[in-house]
């Protein structure tokens, strides 16, 4: 059977339903899928045949100073460029906090002048404390992972390979804390490159900048190695260089983002979970992609094997995942089991019914990848421009009928019981560090963030129930003026079933990891660490291709990475 | 962030203004919808400091109120405060919006003592409400009328020198814009296309001048003071990081 043949008429009868996808612990067990952003970039860089070179490299013996490196696409370029200097290890911190970083970064619009890198080596350093232009398309910074940005100079330096384990266990040369992109600090509005071709699936700028750095950070221990060692000194060897990716480490400020995107989030789950229906509803499984499911559930457990994390509730669920794949592949290999008409709804189905969220998300994303052909068109509706507007024509009757039919998940939490309202989100005066409190103990429950849709929800819904419907809602909301944002969020919501967290973001158990992993899956991040409740690290762009292997066949061949042990080890 | 005479985003206005608003206890929104309306500000090429800063002082002074009531005298809608204070025009711009919204184009409307004329037009302007003319003489006796052509379009007609954004409080007169409307001889005509305004702010930013410190403060009072238990726990990561 062709894609060209395939009927997905009834795909909607595959759809999984917001209340099941769209609650806390089943989103923070997401996975990347192919329709993930940075897989979408590469995509494109491939298909497109972007030109990736390092123009300039100013720098001391240390490798403190300036490098740029710029990527030319069909229509424009745009540059890195990077500033490099020594810090004191006591000051090195992930946080939003901090004041010093190893590399600081602008992804420029274009080719910068001397006047314009003049300008940024004033700004860039001092990230949030600089102020940046419409010219500045990203602000990012990285820190060392001193370990192996050491150990992989002084080996290369020798003209040996970095230790191997070390590698592997890290997985990353630098790691980013912070991407800035649509208009903070002065940068460039999204709405300036949002019809650029390149820029609109979501974050693609923010993404390249992150490419872009892991080049640097594998260039940069390359050049300190050369400096070192001269002709004694050798490159990466090309299985560790695809191996290594990009750190993050990721806190608060990703949850506010996502509550307050709720059209953007429904646009991304509803592309994914289309992937999935479109996939479930395959009666007779297209040519290969059996076999490529069988073949990746064998590097899944090895990329599982390699997930290794200090956190105790995650390393728990790593362990119990690492059973059920192995399950799986007992039962995929019955014929009886796959043979049947709709094999990827019986796994689907059989995953659901037996294994943990974890192994359900993971094998979402594994039946999902061997269909690009399927599913790749919909990486394109995964964007929205719509700014949510009040509808003051709306009746009250009609709205009271909305929050009835789309609100139950919030109308149900009871919110006077004190667990139910344990935590609030505020901006500390820390250099805007968003933070979680706990009523009663931390101070700024004034000035909580309006994060509490359930909450308001709820508030609305009690007065509603005793409001006539013979007033206008313009009249309501000129009478109870603090109901108006929640109102024009229903309004903007109802329609898209997919955009609200259907959990209380306020309860004593709620996790922020949770989002944060949520929406770093869809970024396309993968090797999930959680250092607490409150943040995590995560590796970016492991496996994916060099910018000299983009015209490689099998350049998109990197979901759930696993670090191929090199030559030279094996004999 | 905190000087004078910045280059800021479109999206920095939506981020502090939406706050400083709620810095005056302002319900959120309101607050939204404040922001929006500087958005279209900025984008037309105005300062939004200097627009909106009276508006917030007002409130904080309460010198003006959200308070708002409604009433149809001689078949004249009417928006006005219900309290002996100037009406704050965050909540006469969003009542405004509302009734247009619900009655269209066609229909017309007085909202009498709005402290700041301007953010009225501006709410107007950002929810694309087209084919409306708005007319005012403020305190300073300065005449000024504003006409919503098309989508693209809009145009100020005074003859007064004072900027329009500075214009104080005002009865303040919506209706229809007739077909061959004249403009007096004394009048001048100031015409804005939205899309080439928006093109030249989105290169270049938009210029904040003295007022922004101001807005800034109100914006801060959404902050929370950190502790060293909060600098240590609130974000759940530790102070040092290294691997």
């Amino acid at each position: 059977m062709t894609t060209e043949t395939l009927t997905i008429d009834n795909e909607s009868d595959f759809m999984r339903s917001p209340e099941k996808v769209m609650r806390l612990d089943r989103m923070g067990s997401s996975f990347p899928t192919r329709l993930s952003f940075m897989r979408t970039l590469i995509r494109r860089m491939a298909r497109e045949n972007w030109k990736f070179e390092r123009t300039r490299r100013e720098v001391d013996k240390d490798g403190y100073g300036l490098s740029i490196y710029a990527v030319t696409t069909p229509h424009r370029t745009y540059s890195l460029v990077g500033f490099t200097q020594k810090i004191p290890d006591e000051m090195r911190t992930d946080r939003v906090i901090a004041e010093v970083w190893d590399a600081t970064f602008n992804l420029f619009d274009g080719v910068p002048t001397q006047d314009d890198i003049d300008y940024l080596a004033n700004n860039t350093p001092k990230q949030e404390g600089g102020r940046y232009r419409p010219s500045e398309l990203a602000l990012a910074r990285a820190n060392k992972s001193l370990r192996v940005f050491k150990n992989a100079v002084d080996s290369l330096s020798k003209g040996q390979q970095p230790d191997f384990d070390l590698l592997k266990s890290v997985g990353y040369l630098m790691r980013t804390s912070a991407v800035y992109g649509s208009g903070k600090f002065g940068c460039a509005d999204r709405a300036k490159i949002a019809d650029r071709e390149e820029c609109k699936a979501p974050f693609q700028m923010e993404l390249l900048t992150v490419y872009l750095i892991r080049w640097f950070t594998i260039d940069s221990v390359e050049e300190l190695a050369k400096e070192r060692g001269g002709k004694k000194a050798v490159k990466l060897n090309k299985t560790s260089r695809q191996f290594i990716g990009v750190g993050n480490a990721t806190g608060l400020g990703m949850a506010p983002f996502l509550l307050k995107h709720p059209a953007l989030i429904h646009n991304w789950v509803v592309a994914k979970e289309t992937a999935l229906a479109r996939v479930r509803s395959i009666e007779t499984p297209l040519e290969g992609t059996l076999e490529a499911f069988h073949k990746s559930l064998l590097q899944v457990s090895q990329h599982i094997d390699e997930w290794n994390v200090d956190d105790a509730l995650q390393s728990d669920r790593i362990l119990c995942l690492t059973d059920e794949i192995q399950a799986l592949r007992i039962w995929c290999e019955d014929e009886l089991n796959i043979s049947r008409p709709y094999p990827w709804n019986g796994i689907y189905h059989f995953v659901e019914d037996n294994f943990s969220l974890e192994c359900q998300e993971m094998i979402v994303s594994l039946i999902i990848e061997p269909h690009g052909l399927l599913v790749d068109d919909l990486a394109e509706t995964m964007s929205t421009n719509m700014i949510p507007k009040f509808d003051a024509d709306m009746s009250l009757a009609q709205l009271k009928e909305v929050v009835e039919d789309s609100y139950q998940w919030a109308t149900n939490i009871d919110f006077s019981l004190k667990e139910s309202q344990h935590h609030f989100w505020y901006y500390s005066e820390d250099k805007l560090e968003p933070r979680f409190g706990s009523k009663g103990v931390d101070d700024g429950v004034e000035q909580e963030m309006p994060l509490a849709i359930g909450r308001d929800v709820s508030e609305l819904n009690n007065l509603l129930s005793v409001t006539s419907n013979d007033i206008s809602i313009s009249e309501f909301v000129m009478m109870y003026p603090e109901f108006r944002h929640i109102i024009r969020r229903i309004q903007n919501t109802f329609l898209r079933p997919y955009s609200e967290v259907q959990d209380n973001l306020l309860s004593e158990s709620m996790r922020p990891i949770d989002l944060l992993r949520f929406k770093l899956a869809f970024f396309g991040a993968s090797k999930f660490d959680p250092k607490s409740d409150l943040w995590t690290r995560v590796s970016m762009y492991q496996g994916a291709p060099m910018p000299d292997q983009l015209s490689q066949p099998n350049y998109d061949s990197w979901s759930f990475p696993i670090a191929e042990r090199p030559n030279h080890i094996l004999k | 962030m905190s000087k004078s005479y910045l280059k800021i985003s479109l999206n920095e206005i939506l981020f502090y203004f939406t706050r400083a608003a709620s810095g005056v206890d302002v319900p959120i929104g309101l607050s939204e919808d404040f922001a929006r309306s500087n958005i279209w500000i900025s984008e037309n090429g105005f300062d939004p400091s200097l627009v909106s800063l009276q508006a917030l002082d007002n409130l904080d002074s309460k010198t003006s109120s959200l308070s708002i009531k409604f009433e149809k005298a001689n078949e004249d809608p009417h928006l006005f405060c219900p309290e002996n204070k100037l009406l704050s025009a965050l909540k006469a711009s969003v009542s405004c919006v509302d009734w247009f919204e619900v009655k269209g184009s066609s229909s017309q409307l007085k909202i009498s003592n709005v402290d700041s004329p301007f953010l009225v037009i501006s709410a107007l302007g950002a929810n694309k409400l087209i084919g409306l003319k708005v007319l005012w003489i403020d305190q300073d006796k300065n005449n000024y009328q504003v006409n919503f052509i098309d989508s693209e379009e809009w145009e100020i007609v005074s003859s007064s020198t004072n900027p329009i954004e500075l214009s104080s409080n005002a009865d303040i007169f919506i209706s229809p814009i007739e077909s061959d409307h004249i403009i007096h001889k004394d009048n001048s005509i100031k015409k804005f296309n939205i899309t080439e305004n928006k093109l030249e702010i989105l290169n270049n930013g938009v210029e904040v001048k003295e007022n922004w410190q101001e807005i800034y403060d109100y914006f801060s009072r959404c902050l929370v003071k950190s502790s060293a238990e909060s600098r240590a726990s609130g974000a759940g990561a530790g102070l040092v990081d290294s691997d």
